[in-house]
């Protein structure tokens, strides 16, 4: 038997990787194409990178509104370090995270799994399940502050559980995981609905094949759906964890940062030194802190879910 | 080709429609004209009210100065700060501009001192220690329009319910008549300790009361971990820990409405306007007193002032406008129509016949508007929290006040 070139040999096609090889565009044809694109990507420049970029250089700058600026050099990052209010404010904030994506991911998937299936009112259990990410947090942390608030549904549930039953929301062990209940809740629905796209995708025949070779509900789970979510999976996460690190609006109306700043977010603090301190320096410091730690973790989570794709 | 090709001039069209649009000016009009732009809050609750007012003030303005033309605008309360601070980074602020005491020393910078702007005669007017509320560095941040007194008002309703016909008038009356309330299933008073109060119209109160500062007299350090302070939160620790106000509201603050104050179940507040609880207990149930003693009668009481900033395209022009918005005539419509009280002398008392207004507006001398100092707002913001800890058993007293202490010392380097 002849041994076929590496090149020649037919390599089976990964499902959904049915890309064709596009030709490559002339420079006339990329110039056409970049100038149907340049109304976005000026306006992309002007109202986002522009912004962003003064943003991490009045991080070196010691800034007040209409007054002079002067460059400080790393003093602002300086501060930080030296900031307890900082490292509080970074402990609750990955604390909110690590505890909010993983949590979010489970539920989106969960929910994405049950509805995949054509059955009747699947549409409008979907539809359901996407409400709270269209429903405005401000409102929803409003409804949420009764639920979690001594004597409400929350805090009566508990009892009848023989659980401490006072409000979650005024104590500092509880704050956070109370936080993170409501952050779910607005958020699965999204995860749901990306990863529900990428489920139907995923070939019948694959499961069927599984299904034929006699393997349970929980291998074809773990070795045929999963790695085909794996991208979709990568999407949310990314997209969960920067939301996560960005959470504000919700603890602004439920708690104020509060019990003791048990719940005082970065971006919490650098709300308050740039709009009640004006503090603009400082608080661009923040906003490069934290915009330095998502990358961090985005990246980290590339290496470790996203590294195939 | 030729599709291409045209397919590209459309696309270079869009384009430059784009920038066209997205870069044009407003441009200024020439009529010749200045024009002087003022930003104002709804001090006027009714709207329609409000802008009646300013139309009405224009006008008379106007007519004496005809080449000065005055837009006003009214904004909502919310989010005031970011808006201004915002528009004057943006150096799209306006000329003139409604501010408190509260805000003078974070816009010092750009606000243009208004004293040359009024003649000898209005300066002197006004009562000595709200020319001084509105001073920084002897100088006239604002021309004062209003003032108030945050006195301590309480829910006759509440009272008649407990048996009570005596009004507090002392720290020790509170906690006097704390247990008789509680025992009938109201609360005394209430402590609201979250992030989005003003320790101006919470703690600071008491602290005063008490003989205490926020700052030492040179302003370099914090003064409240002093024994008045203590004093004053071991009052409150009083309060909380025997169950005479609604605990939850020491780390979160709903709607009124949904409140025990709002819910007719509450003696006496010291940190509500009367406008806002005028709906939930009735006017006929509102009782005021006088600002609660303890070593010495005071409490917190706001100034609203037309300051102008420096920006401002024509100092002149806007500087007779706030002279004219100001004087003693327009000030005393304005003040009457908004229920503050007068900041004149001449204006006299506006409320004699009231039995709310006219307690609070006798209450103005003993009023003070809190420390004028660039970083009041950063030192209660590591205070409050430090208050919740105590308030809540975390802490003492006396650590938290120190804690306190400790976190502001570097901001006030």
């Amino acid at each position: 038997m002849v041994a076929l070139p590496e090149s020649q040999v037919r390599r089976p096609r990964r499902p959904g990787s049915e890309v064709r090889r596009l030709r490559r565009p002339s420079a006339r044809e990329a110039g056409t194409a970049l100038l149907f694109v340049l109304p976005f990507l000026l306006l992309f420049a002007i109202f986002r990178f522009t912004p962003a970029i003064a943003g991490v250089i009045l991080g070196f700058t010691d800034y007040t509104i209409g007054g002079d600026t002067s460059w400080a050099g790393l003093e602002n990052f300086r501060r930080l370090i030296d900031d307890p209010t900082f490292w509080s404010a970074l402990r609750v904030t990955v604390l909110f995270t690590a505890l909010s994506v993983p949590l979010s991911m489970l539920a989106s998937l969960g929910m994405a799994l049950l509805t995949r299936r054509a059955f009747r009112g699947a549409k409008l259990f979907r539809s359901i399940f996407f409400l709270p990410v269209v429903t405005s947090l401000v409102l929803a942390g409003v409804v949420f502050t009764w639920v979690f608030a001594d004597g409400g549904p929350w805090s009566r549930a508990m009892g009848a559980l023989g659980l401490p039953a006072g409000s979650w929301l005024a104590d500092s062990a509880l704050v956070v995981p109370a936080l993170v209940l409501v952050s779910v809740w607005s958020r699965f629905g999204y995860g749901m609905l990306i990863l529900l796209a990428r489920l139907q995708d995923i070939p019948a025949e694959l499961e069927e094949a599984a299904l034929t070779d006699g393997a349970s509900a929980w291998q074809r789970f773990r070795y045929v759906t999963l790695p085909q979510l794996r991208p979709a999976l990568f999407f949310v996460a990314i997209i969960e964890t920067t939301v996560s690190f960005q959470v504000f609006d919700m603890i602004y109306v439920m708690t104020g940062g509060g019990p003791v700043r048990s719940s005082y977010s970065l971006v919490y603090l650098l709300y308050d030194q740039g709009f009640k301190y004006f503090d603009l320096g400082y608080a661009s410091a923040v906003g490069v802190a934290l915009f330095v730690m998502t990358i961090v973790v985005a990246l980290i989570q590339r290496l470790t879910l996203g590294r195939e794709e | 080709m030729r599709v291409r090709k045209r397919l590209s001039a459309v696309a270079v069209a869009l384009v430059a429609a784009l920038v066209a649009t997205g870069c044009g000016g407003s441009g200024s009009g020439g009529s010749g004209k200045t024009t002087v732009t003022m930003w104002i809050y709804p001090v006027i609750v009714d709207e329609a009210k409000h802008r009646a007012h300013w139309d009405e003030t224009v006008k008379a303005f106007q007519s004496a100065n005809s080449n000065i033309e005055v837009k006003t605008e009214v904004f909502p309360w919310a989010n005031r700060d970011q808006a201004l601070a915002t528009a004057i980074a943006g150096n799209k602020g306006p000329d003139v501009v409604y501010l408190i005491p509260d805000q003078l020393p974070k816009y010092a910078r750009n606000i243009e001192p208004v004293d040359k702007y009024l003649d000898d005669a209005a300066k002197s007017d006004y009562h000595e220690n709200l020319t001084k509320s509105v001073s920084i560095d002897g100088k006239m941040m604002g021309a004062p329009i209003l003032t108030s007194a945050a006195t301590p008002i309480c829910n006759k309703k509440v009272f008649a319910a407990v048996g009570e016909t005596t009004y507090p008038t002392s720290w020790n009356d509170l906690l006097t008549l704390a247990p008789k309330f509680k025992a009938k299933g109201y609360d005394i008073a209430a402590y609201p300790g979250d992030s989005k109060q003003t320790l101006n119209q919470t703690f600071y109160p008491l602290l005063w009361s008490a003989g205490g500062d926020v700052f030492s007299p040179d302003g370099t350090s914090v003064a409240f971990n002093s024994d008045a302070g203590k004093k004053a939160l071991t009052f409150v620790k009083q309060l909380v820990d025997g169950g005479y106000v609604d605990k939850s509201l020491i780390t979160n603050v709903p709607s009124i409405e949904q409140t025990r104050i709002g819910q007719n179940k509450v003696g006496c507040v010291w940190h509500v306007p009367v406008a806002e609880v005028e709906k939930l207990w009735g006017k006929e149930n509102i009782q005021a007193v006088p600002h609660l003693t303890d070593v010495k009668q005071i409490g917190y009481g706001t100034v609203g002032s037309l300051s102008m900033l420096k920006g401002a395209k024509n100092k002149e022009a806007a500087g007779k406008w706030i002279a004219f918005a100001t004087n003693a005539e327009n000030t005393k419509k304005y003040d009457l129509a908004s229920n503050f009280f007068s900041p004149r002398k001449s204006t006299g008392t506006l409320y004699a016949g009231d039995p709310v207004l006219s307690v609070q507006e006798q209450q103005v001398a003993t009023s003070t508007v809190g420390p004028l100092h660039e970083k009041a707002r950063d030192v209660q913001g590591v205070l409050f929290p430090e208050i919740q800890a105590a308030l809540l058993g975390k802490k003492s007293v006396e650590q938290a006040l120190d804690d306190a202490a400790k976190a502001a010392a570097p901001l006030l380097r």
